[in-house]
């Protein structure tokens, strides 16, 4: 066996990869096998031929600091995740669900609240969230979908069962490093994808196109379609850049775009002004139109509301959709289902206590040591206060943060998060990870075969984004037995 | 498929930058040569590339005197100066990054380790012993990108403004190398003619266009005949000519073009209009800088016809 491996363990968490025991799962049998017979260096080789290949391929992500915006390397952990397709169906299938709920839920809140008028979620807490919008009331998108592309994040839980732990409605990002990690596995680990029978993920550009000329407002056979990105400095424009390519689309800016006195939005060219049809927008709503947002904003286009409104492009995901990303509406997600599909919800989710509620608040300041408070309104992991790794100190300051402002706080119980072996130093060692697969509707819904998986790279820790010292794996969805 | 104006000024720009890295690189190493074959009285200085590049201000900011090291440094190690290598090979990078989805998946990575091979060769490189193997590598890496991009680019507005920029950087970059030889910048006073066509044929050289100096015109190297055929003759793909051909060809297509044509067309008239054998040494100097205040006003037109378009 491989040096690196020999001292694996799989510890108190479930593994993705490694039984209690210490022998492989059936569907990743295949990989282990081979990575633990690599003779001497070859990991290390391995590892250092994928750094050469993000390096050459130009994989970054930009990270702010008081210095300045510094380009990174993409960190790639070299062993692949696997997951069996059987289990995949299922995720898939409650992931498909879920975005059906909360595109009726959105849909809803801006035209009749029904939901609201049948008691099921308390209207108070969306009408008076940040995240819900009066501009959009009235309107109604195309096929009544809002949120055209959901990114949810799912972690395992001890026994190894999914669970949703967070939508991203607004702006989610990550799915052109899902694309790339594979192409890297590819070029690195050529001989693993040998046996196995392995779900292409890179139909997602294709897929992307698909729902988003489903949106157009002209038909045409051509939709004209454009990617609106705040621009180079922004930490995803890689992303931006890439699914542009991929679909063929314009990448744009906002002074590339404006809205003319016809309310309908054309793009600058060197042939004169053409009308836009759909923007898949990568930058927050409320720097997207100064008119109807925030004035100041240089990042978007005056009057893009207007053109929307009166049904002259479409826009992906729709302003007003980060009325369901809100980690206490995230509370009544099962109810949505019974509600708008009268279904049972497939997926688990996470307990969650919300701390306007008083005895939940109760409950949660009695148990600060032992819950994750997160704010409702927050995204890429900050301001989350993990109980058990915490000290007095920042549990008094969340105690006073929740008795302050108790709407805007929810707790739930810490999570034994599921471990994979990863490549650290010269040894493979457990780490946490999550998953973030991508579900896309328009006329139709297609939830992505895997998705990014994100990996904590310090040992214990339950931080798993890249901003703050997360990495990534390849997420392979097999069929059959290796 | 139309072009948003702002990824056309980036292409355009992107095209610009790439032969400038190329051209710089082909400029330093024929003069690398040739400095080696001049005898030392001729007194041929390094602050002559300085001058061509019109970067004096520049330099004397920075350095106090002209010598190999410290220009060297400037040309090709100086991540900071516009007039440097690896300066141009960042913006094209820089302008590839920001219109990856109009170019060949493969653009962005090679232009990508073009980058990543300057950043890391570049200081050793200033030194006479690894100096032309990194100015030939960084020719070839430019080349590919070239090579790759005119096999698998479509016909396009992409390849239209990119070839434009590359277009006219190449009559820029040319009539610059041709004002090596004019012997003005060189300040001979006349004395070393012996040396002239040791002179010329290095610049024929870095055009990569001796051999077809000599199956062209012949064997025989004298500064009026290598002038003509660098400027005018319309079959030499590095030649004015030619290049001012090819700009024209690339306009036609192009909406709202009527006024670059115009400009366009001061300039080919111009090009005919150079007679080296009853010009003098000055005069011919004088005449390339007026060339040079040509294309500088073909560039402004470009600009103010396709990249800032009036708000309609």
């Amino acid at each position: 066996m491989n040096e690196s491996w020999k001292s694996y363990t799989a510890g108190s968490f479930f593994d993705e990869l490694i039984t209690p025991k210490g022998q492989p799962r059936a569907a990743a049998r295949g990989v282990v096998r081979l990575l633990q017979k690599l003779p001497g260096d070859e990991m290390a080789e391995r590892r250092a031929a994928a750094e050469l290949a993000i390096r050459e391929m130009g994989i970054s992500f930009t990270v702010y600091n008081e210095a300045g915006n510094i380009d990174r390397a993409w960190p790639f952990d070299i062993i692949p995740r696997v997951i069996s397709a059987g289990q995949w169906q299922a995720v898939s299938d409650g992931l498909r669900q879920r975005s059906l709920a909360l595109n009726h839920f959105i849909d809803d809140i801006y035209n009749r609240q029904k939901i609201l008028a049948d008691g099921v979620v308390p209207a108070d807490i969306v009408l008076e969230s940040t995240n819900f919008k009066p501009q959009c009331m009235g309107m109604s998108p195309r096929f009544g979908v809002w949120a055209h592309v959901c990114g949810s994040d799912l972690v395992r839980d001890g026994d190894g069962r999914f669970r949703v732990l967070e939508d991203n409605l607004r702006v989610p990002s990550g799915v052109s490093y899902m694309l790339e990690n594979r192409e890297i596995t590819k070029r690195v680990l050529p001989e693993l994808f040998e046996n196995y029978s392995i779900l292409p993920v890179d139909d997602y550009p294709s897929q992307l196109y698909q729902t988003l000329a489903s949106l157009s407002p002209r038909e045409r056979r051509r939709p004209c379609i454009v990617v609106l990105t705040p621009g180079i400095f922004n930490s995803a424009y890689f992303e931006h850049a890439y699914l542009a390519q991929g679909m063929g689309a314009e990448l744009v800016e906002g002074r590339d775009l404006m809205v003319a006195d016809d309310n309908c939005v054309y793009m600058r060219t060197v042939d004169g002004p053409v009308r836009v049809d759909v923007i898949y927008r990568r930058i927050d709503e409320e720097f997207m139109d100064p008119e109807a947002f925030r004035p100041e904003s240089l990042l978007g286009v005056a009057g893009l509301m207007r053109a929307w409104k009166a049904g002259n492009v479409a826009i992906a995901n729709a302003p007003g959709s980060g009325v369901a990303d809100d980690k206490v509406i995230y509370a009544f997600v099962p109810d949505m289902i019974r509600y708008y599909l009268k279904q049972k919800p497939l997926l688990a989710s996470v307990p969650t206590w919300l701390c306007m509620r008083e005895k939940d608040r109760e409950h949660v300041l009695k148990n600060l040591d032992q819950l994750v408070v997160k704010p409702a309104n927050e995204s890429g992991g900050y301001g989350i206060m993990v109980g058990p790794h915490s000290t007095a100190a920042v549990r008094r300051k969340f105690a006073r943060l929740i008795e302050e402002n108790p709407r805007n706080y929810v707790a739930q119980p810490t999570l034994a998060l599921s471990t994979a072996p990863t490549y650290i130093d010269d040894k493979v060692e457990p780490r946490h990870l999550d998953l973030r697969p991508f579900i896309l509707q328009g006329r139709d819904t297609w939830v992505t075969p895997g998705g990014l998986t994100r990996v904590a790279l310090t040992k214990g820790s339950l931080v798993v984004n890249s901003s703050q010292g997360g990495g990534s794996k390849d997420t392979w969805i097999v069929e059959g037995k290796a | 498929m139309t072009m948003l104006s702002s990824v056309a000024e980036r292409l355009y720009w992107m095209g610009r930058y790439l032969e400038r890295a190329e051209d710089s690189a082909r400029l330093v190493a024929a003069y690398n040569h040739l400095i080696m074959d001049i005898p030392r009285a001729a007194e041929l200085g390094w602050d002559v590339l300085i001058r061509i590049l019109d970067a004096e201000p520049l330099f004397y900011q920075q350095y106090r005197v002209g010598n190999e090291q410290n220009v060297l440094r400037f040309l090709l190690a100086e991540q900071d100066s516009s007039a440097s290598i690896p300066f141009a090979v960042r913006w094209a990078r820089e302008n590839v990054r920001t219109t990856r989805d109009v170019l060949p998946e493969e653009t962005w990575e090679q232009i990508n380790e073009l980058h990543l091979y300057v950043s890391d060769a570049a200081e050793k490189s200033v030194g006479r012993r690894n100096r032309q193997a990194f100015l030939e590598e960084v020719i070839s890496r430019c080349q590919r990108v070239n090579g790759m991009l005119s096999s698998s680019l479509p016909r396009d507005h992409a390849h239209r403004f990119l070839r434009l920029g590359h277009l006219l950087e190449r009559s820029d970059m040319t009539t610059r190398l041709m004002d090596v030889g004019t012997g003005e910048i060189l300040k001979r006073d006349g004395t070393h003619e012996a040396i002239d066509p040791l002179i010329w044929t290095s610049l024929l050289q870095a055009l990569s266009s001796f051999g077809a100096y000599r199956r062209m015109i012949g064997p025989l190297v004298e500064a009026q005949q290598v002038l003509e055929f660098v400027f005018q003759e319309p079959l030499l793909p590095r030649s004015v000519a030619f290049c001012l051909a090819e700009i024209r060809a690339e306009l036609k297509p192009l909406n709202n073009h009527e006024k670059v044509m115009r400009t366009l067309a001061r300039g080919r008239r111009k090009l005919g209009k150079l007679q080296p054998e009853h010009m003098s040494r000055e005069a011919l100097h004088a005449y390339i800088d007026e060339f040079q205040a040509l294309l500088a006003d073909l560039h402004d037109v470009i600009t103010a016809s396709w990249f800032q378009p009036d708000t309609p």
